[in-house]
């Protein structure tokens, strides 16, 4: 019996938000009030009016929005440019009441919500409504001036909700993101079944969002404060949970695009692991990054290659310059190519963007370059947090990933990532500068890659218009030849063949035009 | 001079008003009283009230943007407008109607 009443105490509407769901244990308490706080601009209209629409396409479920600060339209308006069809929704499905008090109205005495909640009552069962959004209900509470008052009017909206089994959302504002402060409607979350506080506040000049769940009567739920975003397609929070079902792990093998490398791998890279590339400055990461990309397309596998703050068009030029042609690939859809400004966004939103990128262009190859962009704002921690998570989500995806990362420091052997994601990658190739006869030549290195054996050797890393390679192994008094040092070093080696020693640096063995 | 209609601010014509009130409710009840009360003052004979119940109307009273009760609309003279509340508060409602507020409220 007693099981029985809590079910029925626990039933959830589900919000539609992957994250929120996570947040709430499964959404919104079915049958009761959700009041939703924040400060100006914090994103709870948004939110209410998407719990709503995804409400009403997923399940067909009808509500109403009740908006007593801004203008019906311009909410509808709002949702419409988050690409939601509110002119098919109002049809049915979504009905708008505007409850904006015009601004010349007088007021004289005390009033109450019963012409409303009559008004609502009948539009309800007319439309077969579950869900009612009160939008900014401070607005019109504040109108009382009375605490009193107040309390009595939400009780009674409290009341007729539960008799009318009605689900309600409300949301109001608080100031300074302090809901224990926001005395004059302290006593709102004590009558809410479930209060969620969303706040916003700028690190190093970007607004962070975050939320997070106050109470949830009857309900166990998140406590932390989980950041979340406003994205194109509405309002994405970021899931706090890390219980993901374990992917089947792969034994196949993709290439990373250069023949040699794949061989130093022991084969290549296992498909849905994750590579980290590391080097300096100007080392040739994004280089590697295409050469990886632009393999993956000519086995036809679609692909994506995050660039930050590099326009993407300059990458495919140099790479074309190294006979390495996206431009196909890019024309058919087959990859496709973004640019990001680091410090336009926050590394939360970084990753919503690359989540969505990755779930529109559904790729099996990924590079993302450089991973450590994320570090640039909102501080290092968070930054690794969200690399984390995003290799969790390519992992769970099976997307074989691609990260390069630049070396900050002068001293090769720390080999620190500004992030310190090396120890979640699952390979390790560094590109460092090696120092010989004179010249200063890039050479390639594994540091690590897991479950394969791999290659110990310091290779030369070899750009030229016919593309990326590595140079033969090293020479038998264990250096590694590079640049100009190399080919006579090779002539020395091989005396009998010292025409060879040109025409080695051609990538020999890469089947590229095959 | 609020006795008669044709003196002061007023213009001419009768003052015309609807009430959307909640039957019962203690608010509404105070408001109707109130304003019968305000136009027998102010300008008897030359009124009239139209009464709404939201809970016998309560779809008209939202396609009308009523959504507090009380809520009364000067309908004429014009301007239109509207005020909430039950009109405990007789010096907001002359204010509200452009009528004189006395220093005094009590009748001569």
């Amino acid at each position: 019996m007693s099981d029985k009443n809590r079910t029925t105490l626990l039933e959830k509407i589900s919000s539609g938000i992957e994250g929120f769901d996570d947040l709430t244990a499964g959404g919104l308490p079915r049958g009761g009030t959700t009041l939703l706080m924040g400060g100006p601009g914090s994103g709870k209209t948004v939110l209410a009016l998407q719990i709503l629409v995804n409400g009403a396409i997923a399940h067909g479920t009808p509500g109403i929005f009740v908006t007593f600060e801004e203008n019906a339209r311009r909410v509808s308006a709002n949702g419409e440019a988050f690409g939601w069809d509110m002119p098919e929704l109002a049809r049915e499905k979504v009905h708008f009441v505007d409850a904006c008090l015009r601004a010349d109205v007088v007021k004289s005495g005390e009033f109450d919500l019963t012409g409303l909640l009559a008004g609502i009552e009948v539009k309800a069962r007319e439309m077969g409504a579950q869900l009612i959004v009160l939008d900014a209900i401070d607005v019109l509470l504040s109108l009382l001036d009375d605490p009193a008052a107040e309390c009595r009017e939400l009780h009674r909206l409290h009341e007729w909700l539960v008799r009318q089994e009605l689900t309600g959302l409300l949301t109001t504002k608080i100031e300074d993101d302090q809901p224990a402060t926001a005395q004059r409607y302290g006593f709102m979350p004590f009558l809410a079944d479930c209060t969620v506080l969303l706040s916003q506040r700028l690190a190093e000049r970007v607004v962070v969002r975050t939320i997070r769940v106050l109470k949830y009567r009857g309900s166990p739920h998140v406590l932390n404060e989980v950041p979340f975003v406003i994205g194109p397609a509405g309002v994405e929070v970021g899931s706090s949970n890390g219980v993901h079902p374990e992917p089947q792990p792969f034994t196949e093998r993709v290439s990373s695009g250069v023949e040699r490398l794949d061989t130093m791998l022991g084969g290549g890279l296992y498909r849905g692991t994750n590579a980290l590339l590391t080097g300096s400055s100007g080392a040739g990461k994004s280089m590697l990054a295409g050469t990886f990309i632009e393999a993956a397309c000519r086995r036809q596998e679609r692909s994506l290659f995050i660039s930050f703050d590099e326009n993407s068009r300059d990458i495919a030029r140099d790479l074309a310059t190294m006979s390495i042609d996206l431009a196909p690939h890019l024309a058919s859809g087959l990859l496709r190519m973004e640019s990001i400004r680091s410090e336009a966004a926050s590394s939360e939103e970084h990753f919503m963007r690359i989540k969505r990128l990755i779930a529109e262009q559904k790729p099996r190859c990924v590079a993302i370059d450089p991973l450590s962009a994320l570090a640039r704002v909102g501080g290092g921690l968070a930054a690794r947090a969200v690399a984390e998570r995003l290799i969790y989500v390519c992992r769970n995806a099976g997307i074989t990933v691609l990260f390069t990362s630049l070396l900050e420091g002068l001293d090769p052997q720390l080999e620190t990532t500004a992030l310190h994601v090396s120890t979640l990658a699952d390979s390790w190739i560094q590109i460092s500068y090696a120092l010989l006869a004179g010249e200063r030549n890039r050479a390639l290195s594994i540091i690590k890659s897991r479950g394969s054996k791999h290659s110990h050797q310091l290779r030369a890393l070899i750009f030229s218009d016919q593309g990326v390679t590595l140079a033969e192994p090293g020479t038998s008094d264990g250096e590694a030849p590079a640049g100009t040092w190399r080919p006579g070093k090779e002539n020395a080696r091989q005396t009998e063949a010292p025409a060879a020693a040109v025409s080695a640096r051609a990538r020999p063995g890469k089947g590229k035009s095959a | 001079m609020n006795e008669t209609p044709s003196d002061g601010d007023a213009p001419k014509g009768a003052y015309l008003f609807r009430i959307y009130h909640a039957a019962g409710a203690p608010n509404s009840v105070q408001a109707l009283a109130n304003l019968y009360a305000i136009c027998r003052k102010h300008f008897p004979e030359s009124y009239r009230i139209e009464v709404i119940d939201v809970l016998q109307e309560p779809l008209r009273a939202l396609a009308e943007a009523i959504f507090v009760t009380p809520t009364v609309v000067k309908l004429s003279p014009a301007p239109e407008q509207q005020i909430i509340g039950n009109l405990s508060e007789e010096q907001e409602v002359l204010r509200a109607l452009g009528l004189p507020q006395k220093e005094n409220t009590s009748p001569p």
